[in-house]
């Protein structure tokens, strides 16, 4: 071998080298994803678990070795990660920034209904497919199909009705509602009060209070005059609370007693103990039901890894949605057109039973309610997926 | 409609005890701060909500029952302070700025470490709310019930403000920082430490706060975000009862905690803002120098 020879043999080893390596990076870059969330700002308290259940998944998805993109190839997935500071308009901006600056190759929804509906017109614009999860509103069928879906089946309009279904089948003839004045439980009011009347329970007390309120003492002890069968508690996380430990020092007796937001996360239980018993919550999934496939193991390895139980409202639908991703990406790869329509006709298996869209709403997952006993969640209605019983509340 | 026997009821004299004692003690360090020094701390919420959780955060990892950590959170939020005072504050008064002066850039100034403050708490710990079970038995007096923690509440907070009013009237010291309140330049020169005025009422205006955050977190669940309504309500309570007037400060306190109770209780929660609110104006246009104006004239 003359040196000339031996350079060229070593220059083409070189350059072989450089592209098996730069082949290998390209095999391993990872998949973007991006989204932001309220990690500041007066919405922080409510995402983390939201938040907990994305990186629980990012990490299960990178342990099996990446994202799977139909034919066995598979890719690992990294976070690209936002604080919308609580405004709806500052996550359009970061979206918009996530998909034309970022170039992310999927997105996550950020939390809560305004920041769905606000994201859903950059989504048409870009034609960029995603599956929102903590949003729950009737505005959520204002929502032109196309790009955006919703996992819950927590909608107001539903809620009502069902949770007046509860209430008879358990002999409820008497009535008191509260709420917060903030959107949600005021539109879940605008749906319970005509199913309230439709099924002849009388409402004895009947009242509003603002979201900063401290003290419900006059409101309590008016319902505790009453002596309802049930009190429908319209809340949020911190009133849910300030209802049950006010509730507890004028030892309101019902049988029936419904916080509706909160109840289905630790902090609430973790604050008012077992005076938590026998209280009635939203919630459609719970981790005991064997043939929702991935439920248990979702818990366990959420529990093991924040050493705490995730919201069994919100962590459930985040990994519901994640879960809808993952299995769409599978069978469409990461084509935006493909995705959607892979989205919009399929049916998905998820920790909370089979998904199927019809326009921008779940078809399938019934509207449901948990009840906290022994200090742990079940679901109580309907009876199709329910795991316990309904049991009146007795003492606090 | 609320009923009459509600309305006299002894629950709802309770839970306006309650209220009005913990917003004394709440709006008492924001006095003691605005008193002394002009100084707007619209961060004082904050620091209710860093009590609650230092007493969280001791109770979670020694045990320590919260009303015997209140010492030690009187102790973290007064040295707060006192940094605080050094590094931001000290440089201000020593320039001698007109009071406008000084009350706008506290008010920038604190603004600014209410926003720091809060999303620092929020990024290092989470913003999750947090709670606890603590002397949650509950007794009756009567047809009144009420919770422990609530009647702790209602004794702690009376006893400091009791305190610092026999302070304020018989020490020494107590009358200097009266005097500094009521006329700054009078009092330095008759030889008053204004530096060490300034010194302890920030440090104790803080530590009342962290006091009163410890006293919340046994009643309520907290994040990062309680503190603005507790930072309105002592600023209510403050401009109420006469700015830098700390008896009259106590007495707004007690007709905020009536209002809040038997207000609603007339009215309707959902006008709670309106009532409180409503009154604060009505106040400011009847009693411009405070409900007890007259004793604290100048």
């Amino acid at each position: 071998m003359n040196r000339h020879h031996r350079i060229s043999t070593y220059a083409a080893g070189l350059i072989a080298a450089i592209a098996t390596m730069s082949s290998a990076a390209a095999q391993e870059t990872p998949i973007g994803i991006g989204f932001s969330m309220a990690q500041t700002g007066m919405l922080a308290q409510a995402t983390p678990s939201q938040l907990n259940t994305y990186n629980l998944w990012k990490d299960s998805v990178n342990a099996r070795g990446g994202l799977d993109l139909g034919s066995g190839r598979r890719r690992p997935i990294a976070f690209v990660q936002y604080d919308d500071q609580s405004r709806p308009d500052q996550a359009v901006r970061i979206y918009e920034k996530l998909i034309s600056d970022d170039k992310v190759d999927l997105l996550l929804p950020p939390w809560g209904t305004p920041f769905h509906i606000a994201l859903a017109p950059v989504l048409e614009k870009y034609k960029f497919p995603m599956v929102g999860n903590t949003a729950a509103s009737v505005a959520v069928r204002q929502v032109k199909p196309g790009y955006i879906w919703f996992t819950t089946s927590a909608i107001p309009d539903k809620i009502g009705p069902e949770l007046v279904a509860l209430a008879t089948s358990n002999g409820v003839k008497r009535a008191a509602v509260i709420n917060n004045v903030l959107p949600f439980t005021k539109e879940l009011k605008t749906f319970l009060l005509p199913a309230l009347k439709a099924a002849n329970i009388d409402v004895k007390v009947e009242g509003e209070y603002p979201p900063d309120i401290k003290d419900m003492t006059s409101l309590l002890t008016q319902i505790t005059q009453a002596k309802p069968d049930a009190v429908l508690a319209l809340s949020y996380p911190s009133d849910s609370v300030l209802y049950a430990k006010q509730a507890r020092e004028l030892n309101l007796q019902a049988g029936f007693q419904f916080v509706a937001i909160g109840a289905s996360d630790v902090p609430f239980r973790k604050a008012i103990g077992d005076a938590g018993n026998g209280l009635v919550t939203i919630g459609h999934w719970a981790p005991t039901r064997s043939e929702w496939r991935g439920a248990k193991d979702f818990y366990d390895r959420y529990v093991q890894r924040y050493q705490v139980e995730p919201d069994f409202l919100n962590s459930a639908l985040a990994w519901m949605s994640l879960e809808i991703l993952e299995q769409a990406v599978a069978k469409a790869g990461l084509d935006k057109e493909k995705l959607r329509d892979t989205i919009a006709s399929g049916t998905f298996e998820t920790i909370n039973g089979p998904v199927k869209f019809e326009g921008v709403q779940n078809a399938i997952t019934p509207t449901a309610f948990l009840q906290i006993q022994k200090g742990k969640l079940e679901l109580v209605w309907p009876k199709s997926i329910a795991t316990s019983e309904f049991e009146p509340k007795k003492e606090w | 409609m609320t009923s009459v026997a509600t309305l006299l009821s002894g629950q709802l004299l309770f839970s306006a005890l309650v209220a009005g004692s913990l917003y004394a003690l709440v709006g008492l360090g924001l006095n003691l701060v605005y008193g002394t020094m002009r100084l707007l701390n619209v961060a004082h919420g904050d620091l209710v909500m860093i009590g609650a959780y230092v007493a969280f955060w001791l109770l979670s990892a020694f045990g320590w029952s919260p009303l015997w950590a209140a010492p030690v959170v009187a102790v973290v939020c007064a040295f707060t302070g006192l940094v605080l005072y050094e590094l931001l504050f000290r440089s201000l008064l020593a320039a001698r700025s007109s009071i406008v002066r000084i009350e706008a850039n506290s008010l920038l100034l604190f603004f600014g470490l209410s926003v720091i403050i809060q999303n620092t708490m929020a990024l290092s710990v989470t913003a999750t709310p947090v709670g606890y079970q603590y002397l949650d038995g509950i007794y009756h007096l009567g047809n009144v019930a009420m919770t422990g923690n609530r009647i702790a509440t209602l004794i702690v907070s009376l006893l400091i403000c009791v305190a610092v009013g026999l302070f304020l009237r018989f020490n020494v010291f107590g009358l200097a920082l009266r005097a500094v309140i009521e006329r700054t330049d009078a009092a330095r020169i008759v030889g008053v430490d204004i530096e060490l005025v300034h010194r302890v009422s920030f440090g104790a205006g803080f530590a009342t706060a962290g006091i009163a955050g410890v006293l919340v977190s046994m009643m309520e669940q907290f994040s990062p975000f309680i503190g603005f309504p507790f930072t309105v309500s002592a600023f209510i309570v403050v401009i109420l009862g006469g700015l830098g007037n700390i008896y009259g400060g106590f007495a707004a306190a007690f007709v905020l905690g009536a209002l809040e109770s038997y207000g609603v209780a007339l009215t309707s929660a959902n006008l709670r803002s309106v009532l409180l609110y409503g009154t604060f104006v009505a106040a400011l246009i009847l009693f411009p120098q405070g409900l007890l104006a007259r004793r604290a004239a100048r």
